[in-house]
């Protein structure tokens, strides 16, 4: 037998607030939270001097035993698990029942951890310096472990490591465990840290966003022809999936239902973007979901503001859907947050959802020729959004999609 | 008699690595059961004192030995005193 699985609650650690009520409310309001970072311009080559920062707020009031081993992203992801698993109206006494599941995704561990690390350790090959937390805040799975510790959460955790499609992969997968069975409920999601070196290997691949350093808040640029690349930003999105009769017998508050995903690699090429490969994923994630493009009434796109990236997502669209399905970008609000991007856009979009309103592609002003042929929200626009697809395109050649249908 | 250096040096580790307050930094405190720390953050204390007091002792057998804040000012003592 296969399970429905809905989202019952919803967390976000943003760079527009530190919980999902100020992360909406700065996105309604239309604004940017990408800042001119201070002093990056001490690293030489780095180009890009922007970024969208969450703030670390309130992370005293996690107990030092458990604190000590959480890098800033850990930080995060614990906030913004606490406040999905408040918004399910959830007691943390679930967690350890075996049946409930922490996936939480990131490009890589902790970067401040990791490059304090490197820095102790490096300068005079001196291991001995190396204080016994720097491990576990600078692995891969430092976001999942720290919640499922901090929670004392017995279930599946799972790590899922694929840069920016991380966090909707985690969901993807929560979604597969509770459709065959195997837990009732999966906190998932992503978490990421922005650093200047974070943003420096997307600067060495000419991803990044350069000409806008002295007015960060006109970058980035989805789907613009001005549009020069991606801004890293960082925060953690957690949603709660449940599986619906368990939802439903504790009344839960349902925010809609997952009903397709699809997570596929391109197979040709570790960074560029393959329109073919993203239309495959879409496709297969309607033909999961049993529905065909004409269901679907907003798209929610990766869109970084790459030059090609943009361009293949755009023309991806374009093949399947025309112009008939309302799109937009988020990035130009938060940056790309990379690992956490999925999730806390997946959150932004149950949003429209409620709402009935789509929120616009900021700073977007002229299509780019090679981004045109698709419906671009440029300005808020109301709609019933009863079916909703959330893309991910991420570095490596993964390509992740989710189809949530209203409840 | 300790030097009160030593001392002072000591709790400031407590204070910034473990969070402990001042008030409760006191010799006869057990630094596992008074001021709650374990075998992990054992390692960390290791390195904090080597780092604030420029001695090596990762790999000195009388850590082991270490159960109160007094037996940590006796034993920087003594590395100094040698």
């Amino acid at each position: 037998m296969i399970n429905r699985v809905v989202i019952s609650g919803l967390g976000a650690v943003s760079p527009l607030g530190h919980d999902v009520p100020s992360f909406i409310k700065g996105i309604r309001a239309g604004k940017s939270a990408v800042r001119q970072m201070a002093g990056w311009d001490k690293y030489i080559g780095l180009r890009s001097r922007v970024g969208a920062a969450s703030v670390l707020t309130d992370e005293k009031k996690i107990p030092r035993k458990s604190r000590r081993s959480m890098s800033r992203m850990s930080i995060f992801a614990v906030q913004a698990a606490q406040e999905a698993l408040a918004d399910a109206g959830l007691d943390t006494v679930i967690c350890s029942t075996g049946r409930a599941a922490c996936i939480i995704g990131s490009t890589m561990g902790g970067a401040e951890s990791l490059n304090e690390t490197f820095e102790i350790m490096l300068p005079d090959k001196d291991l001995s310096r190396l204080t016994a937390m720097k491990f576990f805040q600078c692995v891969s799975h430092t976001a999942a472990m720290n919640v499922a510790q901090y929670l004392g959460l017995t279930g599946y955790v799972m790590a899922t490591s694929a840069a920016c499609a991380s966090s909707l992969q985690a969901i993807g997968t929560g979604y597969d465990l509770i459709r065959l069975g195997r837990q009732d409920i999966a906190l998932c999601g992503g978490a990421e840290e922005l650093h200047p070196t974070v943003t420096g290997s997307f600067d060495v691949l000419f991803a990044t966003s350069i000409n806008y350093n002295d007015a960060p808040q006109s970058t980035p640029r989805p789907f613009d022809e001005k549009r020069d690349g991606l801004v890293c930003g960082d925060g953690s999105g957690i949603v709660v999936l449940e599986e619906y009769e368990h939802a439903k017998k504790r009344g839960a508050k349902i925010y809609g239902e997952i009903i397709g995903y699809h997570t596929c690699g391109n197979g040709s090429h570790v960074s560029q973007s393959n329109r073919r490969s993203m239309q495959a994923c879409l496709t297969k994630a309607l033909a999961d979901a049993g529905i065909s493009p004409g269901d679907i009434d907003y798209i929610n796109a990766h869109a970084t503001a790459t030059l090609h990236g943009d361009k293949e997502e755009a023309e991806a669209i374009r093949e399947i859907f025309g112009e008939s399905v309302p799109l937009s970008s988020l990035k130009g609000y938060i940056g790309h947050t990379l690992g956490a991007s999925g999730a806390l856009e997946l959150i932004a979009s149950i949003s429209m959802m409620e709402e009935g309103l789509i929120y616009p592609t900021l700073n977007l002003e002229t299509v780019s020729p090679e981004c045109q042929g698709i419906f671009h929200v440029k300005k808020p626009l109301k709609k019933d959004i009863r079916i909703l697809v959330k893309n991910c395109f991420a570095f490596g050649g993964i390509n992740a999609v989710l189809v949530l249908k209203k409840y | 008699m300790v030097n009160n250096n030593i001392i002072n040096l000591t709790n400031q580790v407590f204070e910034e690595s473990f969070e402990i307050e001042p008030d409760q930094l006191k010799p006869e405190m057990n630094i596992f059961v008074d001021l709650g720390l374990d075998s992990l953050d054992i390692v960390d204390l290791v390195v904090a004192l080597q780092q604030k007091f420029g001695v090596n002792i990762r790999d000195d057998e009388r850590v082991r030995q270490i159960r109160t804040l007094g037996d940590i000012y006796q034993f920087i003592d003594s590395l100094k005193t040698n």
